[in-house]
């Protein structure tokens, strides 16, 4: 009796097959390796398919057109990680990038510039305090101010696209040859993923996001921690703002809607839990990247807005799907 | 239900059972027999398989080899739906009602009583909810929302609920954790009824005076196989401590009070503290060097007290003197500045950053201390990991970056300590510190907090743990409603006299504190 205990498990795994095997690989390999796969895999697609695909000016524009998705998405995974949305950052962009249009005809530039990222801190600080100072839920709190700043812009606006007079290009220009939003966007990936990993204040979004009670017995402020994510990701909106503004020579209080939920897909595509406590940068950038590859190369394959509309969303769904595959497999 | 004849008293047995998780077997062929009537006890530390078998009989588990027999009829249990159509009720320690809806609402759950235009009937769920709760004696409000019930209320309620509809067997699976003596004896009183009607009850415990009271039969569940069974009255307490830790049993027994030097300096001054209506005019001390423990039963105040020593409640009057320095602690931020550390009831939901590190988990209090130019590097983590591996016998599988929530209970309670030890507290609050921990986790626990006291840590236990609190204590401080009622120096009190005096009634406490 006890020989057959002590061989049964050992039988197992002598007699594992290729398709365990391939299971136990799948399961210890970390997320952010599958995503990365999934991107390379998806760029070898369109460039076999596609001849326009991989050339400097195709991988530049794929750049151009994820930054302002980069930008606002860094903030946006710490908010996600602490437990928390912030859906009001496209409309906070819209109305920041009205605002530097309607300063900078008459006023000089940097004054422009100043006032957009005042207007985003605030608008965050105001988030912030009715989900850290009144502790609403801040899934309502932003649903709320996601349509009060799109109104807001709206109004200031006239319901108009306003032209940007003066000189707001150097957001256009160039450093060292990348386009200085792009080089925003990675500076601003760079250091998040800093934070995250080696300052008080990033892990403390990871405990908080963790558990709440806990982290909090723990010593662990949570209201200035939160009240401050959603300054940054104000201030991150403005940045978003001004560069679509700078972009277009010409801001509309119509700008960047429904790019929220971009952000919200692109941050869960990185494998940020809707939960909170898990999620990281570098999965949100291969997430950002990942929706902007997809979007490029099925433009150039001259596929239809709808059907694009389509794979992202199945992609996504792909790719969450994938990894709680990959938990069940690993059990619990 | 299928063949099952109905005369003769009901039996239910595993046969054989096997199970394994993630290729490592955990349950070894296990043979274990309920029988209408009886109850048997099933004991073991955590991890010996008691759990695993039972969750097989339920249908929550499906087993890899083996069978399952209801009179000697092979059954099919897929699924705990299959199990509660035999008859097969099961209670677990965590809660399965909805907190949100009512009592009544809860005990038709599933099964909502409908008029004739299959709308549901209020009326006849309220009247049915009466009747269950008349029936089983118990005295809770049929229209109060669960949520809002105390823990032991929720968990009569569970049991209320197993019960509703024709329960054959009932597996409680550490129903007292959360009890008061009052509501352990309505429970068993329960118990003795279903097995009066002839039920058999599977009871899994760690408290062996529950054995002795309730149990016909008891098997010993160690490292996955039945190691002893027999009627209960041919078990000693001592056999069966012995048969649950195998040869450990020595090391672990005698009160760890040392004759040390004497306490030094107080850590911890109350006096005459109140925060209505949770407790009264509470003085206590706890000076450096030693462990005070707070004896007393759930309501007794001693938690409300524990949590206002860590800023968690507001003292409505009385002087709070911290590590010399006086005034009440405002926040647990605050208490952690000033030297306190808490280790709460609740490990999972206050204590645990659920889904980050172990090491993490160990230097979250202290990252304030750990920040370096403003920067707190993830080696930092590390070494408090490598503090403090050795010393309280973390046992992870995957070292410093295991996920905490799958350790041990023992182990994940070693970090929660562990967290505020690296802190350097000078006054360390305990509530409940071993509950849900396995007889050799708890052992290393006491010899820990041992160890810091003589160190000069002071340590303030909440618990209502008779044997805990013999063990550990310097000094053993009884409460019961809201006030001090007795006070006793290490070994100079039995068992016996502390029930007796926690169970003062308000009158007697009154009397002796107030």
């Amino acid at each position: 009796m006890t020989t057959t205990e002590t061989e049964h498990p050992q039988a197992g795994a002598a007699g594992e097959t290729l398709a365990q095997r391939a299971s136990r690989l799948f399961i210890s390999v970390p997320p952010e390796a599958v995503l990365l796969a999934v991107l390379l895999a998806m760029g070898g697609w369109f460039w076999n398919s596609s001849e326009v695909f991989m050339t400097t000016i195709n991988m530049r524009n794929v750049l151009l057109s994820v930054s302002v998705l980069g930008i606002l998405a860094a903030p946006s995974t710490l908010l996600l990680i602490s437990g928390n949305f912030d859906l009001s950052i496209a409309s906070n962009a819209a109305m920041c990038g009205v605002a530097v249009a309607m300063v900078a005809d008459g006023h000089s530039t940097a004054l422009a510039i100043f006032v957009a990222v005042i207007a985003g801190l605030l608008a965050g600080a105001l988030n912030g305090l009715l989900v850290s100072g009144l502790g609403i839920a801040s899934i309502i709190v932003t649903l709320g101010t996601f349509q009060a700043y799109r109104g807001i812009a709206r109004l200031m606006a006239n319901g108009q696209t306003i032209r940007l007079r003066g000189e707001i290009d150097f957001i256009t220009d160039r450093i060292v040859g990348i386009p200085t939003q792009v080089v925003l966007f990675i500076i601003i990936t760079a250091i998040t993923m800093f934070v995250v990993r080696y300052t008080r204040f990033g892990r403390a979004v990871y405990a908080i996001g963790s558990n709440l009670v806990a982290a909090r017995l723990a010593g662990i402020r949570q209201r200035p921690t939160v009240f401050v994510l959603f300054l940054v990701s104000g201030v991150m909106a403005a940045l978003a703002g001004l560069i679509l503004a700078s972009q277009l020579d010409a801001a509309s209080p119509n700008a960047a809607t429904g790019d929220e939920l971009k952000v919200v897909a692109a941050v869960i595509l990185g494998g940020a839990s809707l939960s909170g406590g898990r999620g990281t940068i570098i999965g949100t950038l291969l997430g950002v990247l990942i929706l902007g590859v997809l979007q490029n190369g099925l433009t150039l394959l001259s596929v239809t807005s709808f059907w694009r509309d389509v794979a992202t969303g199945t992609v996504l769904i792909a790719a969450v799907g994938l990894d709680r595959v990959r938990v069940m497999l690993g059990g619990q | 239900m299928e063949g099952q004849p109905d005369s003769g008293p009901l039996r239910v047995a595993g046969r054989a059972l096997r199970k394994s998780f993630g290729g490592i077997e955990v349950l070894h062929g296990v043979d274990l027999e309920a029988v209408g009537g009886r109850v048997l006890a099933l004991l073991g530390e955590n991890g010996a398989g008691k759990s695993t078998a039972v969750k097989i009989l339920a249908g929550d588990y499906r087993r890899d080899s083996g069978e399952i027999l209801v009179n000697d009829q092979p059954v099919v249990i897929r699924s705990p739906r299959d199990a509660s159509d035999l008859g097969i009720r099961v209670i677990y320690q965590e809660f399965s009602d909805a907190p949100d809806l009512t009592v009544s609402e809860n005990l038709s759950l599933g099964n909502l009583p409908r008029n004739r235009l299959g709308l549901v009937d209020w009326a006849a769920m309220r009247s049915d909810a009466e009747a269950i709760l008349d029936e089983l004696g118990i005295n809770l409000d049929p229209k109060a929302i669960v949520g809002s019930l105390r823990v032991a209320e929720r968990q009569i309620l569970e049991i209320a609920r197993a019960l509703a509809g024709d329960a054959r067997m009932l597996i409680l699976d550490e129903p007292t954790s959360a009890l008061t003596i009052e509501e352990t004896q309505t429970l068993f009183s329960f118990i003795r009824q279903l097995k009066a009607q002839g039920a058999a009850v599977i009871y899994i415990t760690h408290r062996l005076d529950e054995v002795e009271e309730i149990a016909d039969d008891v098997l010993v569940f160690r490292d996955g196989y039945v190691v002893a069974e027999g009627p209960r009255s041919s078990f000693t307490r001592h056999d069966m401590a012995e048969a649950m830790v195998g040869a450990k049993l020595d090391e672990t027994v005698a009160n760890l009070h040392a004759d040390h030097a004497e306490p030094g300096q107080p850590m911890l001054e109350l006096s005459g503290v109140t925060i209505e209506p949770f407790f009264e005019n509470v003085d206590l001390t706890v000076r450096s060097g030693e462990i005070v423990s707070l004896f007393g039963r759930l309501g007794c105040g001693s938690m409300e007290l524990a949590e206002s020593v860590f800023g968690l409640k507001r003292l409505d009057s009385g002087e709070m003197t911290v590590a010399g320095v006086e005034g009440q602690v405002r926040s647990p931020t605050a208490a952690a500045r000033r030297g306190v550390g808490f280790v709460p009831v609740d490990r999972k939901e206050e204590g645990l950053l659920t889904v980050l590190s172990v090491a993490e988990n160990l230097s979250v209090a202290s990252w304030s201390l750990l920040t370096r130019m403003g920067l707190l590097s993830p080696k930092a983590s590390l070494k408090v990991y490598e503090r403090w591996q050795d010393r309280l016998a973390i046992r992870g599988t995957r070292g410093a970056r295991q996920v905490v929530s799958t350790l041990s209970g023992g182990n994940q309670q070693k970090v929660v300590l562990g967290r505020w030890l690296e802190r350097d507290s000078k006054l360390l609050v305990m509530a409940e510190p071993t509950r849900g921990v396995d007889v050799g986790a708890r052992a290393e626990i006491y010899r820990v907090l041992r160890g810091f006291a003589d160190e000069g840590l002071a340590i303030l236990v909440v618990s209502s743990d008779i044997e805990e609190v013999l063990r550990i204590s310097d000094r053993i401080i009884v409460m019961s409603r809201g006030v001090v009622v007795a006070e006793h120096p290490a070994g100079g009190v039995d068992r016996a006299r502390l029930v007796r005096e926690a169970a003062a009634s308000h009158h007697e406490a009154a009397a002796t504190g107030g």
